[in-house]
This record gives structure tokens, sequence and C-alpha cells, in this order.
């Protein structure tokens, strides 16, 4: 079990704990507890090595529908066959949620816009691709985010892609911000309050936007919904913030960097997801539909 | 043969209206009222489903839309005829599931839920028959119509919930919703209004004369007064054009400066707009509309040399973003703008935003 998990913790894309949780259900144990028990453990595993918070997301939502298909299924191998058709399902649907959000969100970029968007998305590139490829001429302002400098990847992405494109400090937010039109950001995860966890330096730049009066959209697909709550930055888990090793090693966090921070719905104009484009108030509405 | 006379009345019928469109929205003469254009819609889509011919509901919608999509393209600062197309869809739908029996609540909306508990990647296309799908869908419109019918009414309705004695309401040039609302209050309250003429088209006038007819005392003042006379407003009530997904307005030019001094001196902005003004589309999508007539208005032709120098606008629409709104009251209630997205849930289906 351990030697199949290598090989998806190194690419690590939200999808891989899907897939793992898929490849487990074969040997598992003989009981519906057992199982459960089983992909508990893989997710805890998988988070033990890169926190994410999509990982956890994408795993709860996993574990969740176990407890759905085995109330509709007394028999476990049925039960355990249906799971498997599911989880098919699931990875399938999973894959075209990116190309749905990108069909509903280029409508919002218009001819000669100038877009600013922070370190680096999939989401968002294919959102951008998807806006090159109906020929509309934009240009793009990526921030550097440190400190992994993810940024300069998006930057690469989008020259590739023919979009003139400019890498901006972190700190030149609010300088580039009179500019803008448009301010597009992915996200790790989005709360139930409607807003959104992402990489650090998305909250300065909502904040930002809201004091120019730009729209700030948020791009996500609707596995990344996660059942928090934070009313503040403090409130976000110490296990999303930091990554696994810093926690494991380092006893004192307040001298580590944070990688990631809680963006309010406040500040959110609209959030465009696979099931739709939704205003903050509604993302809550979508929880309360699949956890009730 | 009586069937070709039916479809050449059918088709007669359906250019005549959108004929219609086309001459309604040029110019600012008397406008029709978005209640009169619903209805008149609502009665051509069910004379559609009566005369054409169709054998499946998936047949009946590609029709619906089609003609959906011409008579949006006729006139598309009138979105309460996208509107109606769009309930009539869905009404198909809904009488298309119950036909087959199986609940309304599993064809809806994409959801986490159906995520991961649909079974295939299902298609539904809608090509099955069924004998009592036409009379269930032509009931279904006439209760459509009905609900259409009792729409002033039931906002003016809520007028004495909203409404208080001795208090100063604002309303921008002319709003049939509004006149109703207020005209219903007037009945058990003594209130105060001030109408904000609402230049270059000055329906503002017209609004005063209706209301100072059964007895409101009421005060005409001009746009640039609004700021000024605020502070001594406890209630601004306006209709609107459309409302938008996002809970935000498109409505008559200068909507925007009334509520952004609401904003300033804290008073509530209440909006009266009927449910068949709820439209799927955002502000900054691709495809939204501005409409511009002419300039004469704000400028006349007599003014001579000046013209050559100038260019004049004469916008017909203002945005309104849902921060500035405190409450809309329609037909079904008072609901604030950030619920506005489950109302459009209920009106619409997803599928049916893109006509």
């Amino acid at each position: 079990m351990e030697a199949r998990m290598i090989p998806v913790i190194r690419s690590l894309d939200t999808i891989g704990p899907s897939m793992l949780l898929c490849s487990l259900l074969p040997c598992s144990g003989e009981t519906i507890l057992g199982l459960r028990e089983s992909l508990k453990w893989a997710t805890d595993c998988l988070t033990e090595v890169d926190s994410s918070v999509a990982v956890s997301s994408g795993g709860e939502l996993f574990l969740r529908f176990i407890s759905l298909t085995s109330l509709e299924h007394q028999d476990l191998s049925r039960c355990k066959k249906v799971m498997e058709e599911r989880g098919e399902l699931f990875l399938e649907k999973i894959s075209l949620s990116r190309t749905k959000v990108a069909k509903l969100c280029h409508t919002f970029i218009k001819d000669g816009a100038k877009i600013l968007t922070h370190s680096s998305s999939r989401v968002v590139l294919r959102v951008l691709e998807k806006a090159a490829a109906e020929k509309k001429r934009f240009t793009v302002y990526v921030t550097e985010s440190q400190p992994d400098t993810a940024g300069k990847q998006m930057a690469d992405a989008l020259r590739r892609l023919n979009v003139p494109v400019t890498v901006v400090l972190d700190a030149a937010v609010g300088y580039v911000l009179e500019k803008v039109d448009l301010v597009i950001v992915g996200a790790e995860g989005v709360v139930e309050s409607g807003g959104i966890i992402n990489k650090i330096g998305t909250y300065q730049m909502a904040v930002c936007s809201k004091a120019h009066n730009k729209p700030f959209y948020v791009v996500a697909e609707s596995f990344k919904f996660v059942r928090l709550y934070p009313l503040n930055q403090q409130d976000v888990p110490d296990r999303f913030k930091y990554k696994a090793d810093t926690l494991r090693t380092v006893s004192d966090l307040s001298d580590e960097h944070p990688m990631i921070d809680y963006t309010p719905p406040s500040l959110i104009t609209l959030l465009f997801t696979d099931l739709g484009v939704l205003t903050p108030s509604a993302v809550s509405d979508e929880l309360i539909k699949l956890y009730l | 043969m009586p069937g070709a006379d039916k479809e050449t009345d059918l088709t007669e019928r359906i250019e005549a209206f959108l004929a219609d469109l086309k001459r309604g929205g040029s110019g600012t003469g008397p406008l029709r009222g978005s209640g009169e254009m619903a209805r008149e819609t609502t009665y051509l889509l069910r004379r559609i489903t009566a005369q054409a011919r169709w054998s499946s509901a998936g047949d009946l919608m590609e029709i619906i839309r089609n003609e959906g999509r011409r008579m949006t393209a006729a006139q598309p600062s009138e979105t309460t005829v996208g509107n109606m197309v769009r309930r009539v869809l869905k009404i198909i739908r809904e009488e298309y599931a119950r036909s087959r029996g199986s609940s309304e609540e599993t064809e809806q909306q994409e959801s986490l839920h159906k995520l991961l508990t649909a079974g295939e990647l299902s298609e539904e296309n809608f090509r099955q028959h069924f004998v009592h799908l036409k009379a269930n869908v032509i009931e279904a419109i006439n209760e459509l119509l009905t609900e259409l019918d009792g729409t002033t009414d039931n906002i003016a309705m809520q007028a004495l919930e909203h409404i208080h004695s001795n208090e100063v309401i604002m309303t921008v040039g002319r709003s049939r919703t509004v006149e109703a609302f207020l005209k219903d209050a007037a009945r058990k309250r003594k209130f105060h209004v001030i109408v904000a003429e609402c230049a270059p088209f000055c329906q503002g006038h017209e609004m005063a004369t209706g209301l100072s007819k059964v007895g409101i005392e009421t005060t005409v003042i001009a746009d640039a007064a609004i700021f000024a006379v605020m502070s001594r407003v406890n209630k601004v009530i306006i209709g609107t054009q459309t409302v938008l997904a996002n809970g935000g307005l498109r409505a008559v030019n200068g909507t925007h400066s009334v509520a952004l001094a609401a904003r300033h001196h804290s008073t509530p902005l209440i909006i009266c707009a009927p449910m068949f003004k709820l439209s799927p589309q955002f502000p900054n999508e691709e495809d939204t509309f501005h409409k511009f007539v002419s300039p004469h208005e704000v400028l006349p032709f007599t003014a001579g040399e000046i013209l050559s120098k100038v260019n004049v606008h004469c916008p017909v629409f203002d945005y309104v973003p849902p921060e500035l709104i405190t409450l809309f009251i329609s037909n079904i209630g008072g609901n604030a703008p950030s619920y506005i997205y489950r109302l459009m849930s209920e009106l619409y289906h997803p599928e049916d935003h893109k006509l």
C-alpha cells in the first residue's frame, strides 16, 4: 500500500487523493467500518506528507459518499462494486469540472481587458486559455508570490499562449490595481461562509480590489468546498497554514511564515464553479445540500 | 386545409409580435410596461404550445428556444421576454419529469450531492412521448398567467407593512408598481412623497400627477437636488427595469446616484419588482447591453453650432450594485439581495440561462 502511495505523492494533483482512495477499495476490509477506517488512514497519510485544503476536502467528500452508498446496499460486495463505479464517475466529473468553470468564466473577460492574478493556479490558466482561444485580446499581471515564486511558472505558461504577461512584486499589487480591470484568482478551498483559502497574499489583493472597486472573481471546482467556518485568519487550522514537515520539525510556529490566508466573502464579487456562477451567499446553500 | 391555416396564423402572430418588439424599443414614446410584455409573451408561448407541431417535450423546447432567441434578438433591452421564455421552458421540464414519475428534486440543478450519487453521466433528452403532456403544459402556463395578472396587487398588498404615518418617501421617475404600492398605503396612512423628475424623460411629472390625484402630498424635485433633500427622507422606494442575477439592478438612468445618496445617509433603499423582472444575466458578462436613445432630449437639434463640436449621449439605463440595496419587495414577499440566487434557481433551470 505504501508503494502505491509514492507516485501519487510526487504529483499530488488534487485528483491524486481520489485516485488513491479508489485504488484502495479492492483491498480493504470485510466491513463498511473497516473500509472507512482504511480510507481515513489513507487520507491522514496524504495530509501528513503535504497538507493542503484540497486534499482534505476531496478526501472528506469521498468518505462522505461511502456513508451514502452503504445506506443503499446491504450486501458488502455489491456495495464495493457500486462505490468503485461511482469513484470512477467522480473522477470523470472532476476532470470535466475545470472545463465547465472555464466555459462560465471566459465571458466575463472582455476584449482589451487587463487582468490581475495571484500565484499559479491551473483553473485560472484554463480560463485564460479559453479566453485566448475565443480570440480575445487581454494582458495579464501575475504576482511573483513568494516564498516559492510560483507566479513565474504561471507567467511562463501564459507566454506559451502568446498572452502579454508581466510579473509584479507581491508588494506592487496596490500600485498596479489602478491599471487593472478585473482580478481573477483560484482557490485551494472554499469555506462555508463563501470565503476562500488561497496562497498567502490573496487577502491583501482582495482588500486592495475592494478599495479600488474592481471586481474580484474566484474560480474553483466544487470538490474544493470544505466544511470550515473561519471568522478570521487565526481560525484557519495550522495543518493548512504550514507545510507538514514544518509542523513536525518546528516547535514554535510564531517564527514561521504561513503559506495560505483566508479571504472573507464580503470582498469576493462572484465565484465560478462547475455548479454555476455563485454569489458568496450561495456557497453555504450548496454545502448544506450535500451535507444534510 | 385547417392545419395549414393554423400554422400560417401562428407564424403571422409571431412575426407581428417581433415587429412590435422592434418598433416598441426605438424612441422615447409611450413605452409599454414590462407587465404587458410579459403577458403578451406568455400568451404567444401558450399559442405555440397549442398550435405548433411537436411530438415530444424535446421538440417543444427546441421550438420555444428558437422563438425565444428571435424575440430576445429583436429587442435585447426587453428582458421580460427572455424571462418568460425561460419560465415556460422550466414548466415543460417539470411537467415532463412529473409525467415520467421521477421526483422533481432529482432532475434539477447540479449539486455536490449529484456529483457523488448520480448514476451514469445522464443526458436527459426529453424524447419520450406522453399523451397528456400538452394539456398539462397549457394548464401550467395558464397558472403562470394568473400569477402575472396578480403581481401588482400582491406587491401593493404589502405596502402597509413598510410605510408608516408621517413618513417621507422618495421615489424616482415613474413606475407602475411603485405607484400602485403607494396608492394602496395611502388608503390608510398619511405620508409625504418626494418624486425626482428623472431627466431627460421627466416621467417623474406623470408619477406626481398620478399620486396627487389620490390625495398624497407630493413634491417634485430636480435630479440635482436628490442629495440635498435625502437627509429628510425616511425611505427610498423605487422600481426597476431588470433585476440581475447577482442582486444588482438595471434601472432607469439616475438610480445609481439615488442609491449612493441613500447609502450615505443610511436610508433604506427598497425595490418593488415583480418576479418576472428577475433575469439570469450578470452585469459584467459579454453580451450585456446598454441602450442609448436619441440625444435630442439632452441637447436639442436647435442648439446649432455646438452640435458639431461635442458628443452627446443619452443612456437609458443605470447599474446599481447589490450592496446599496436593502430589500426587494416582489409578489412572493420581501427578500434580501443576497437571496436572489435562490429565487433564480427556483424560477429557471441553469441550462436555460443561455437560450
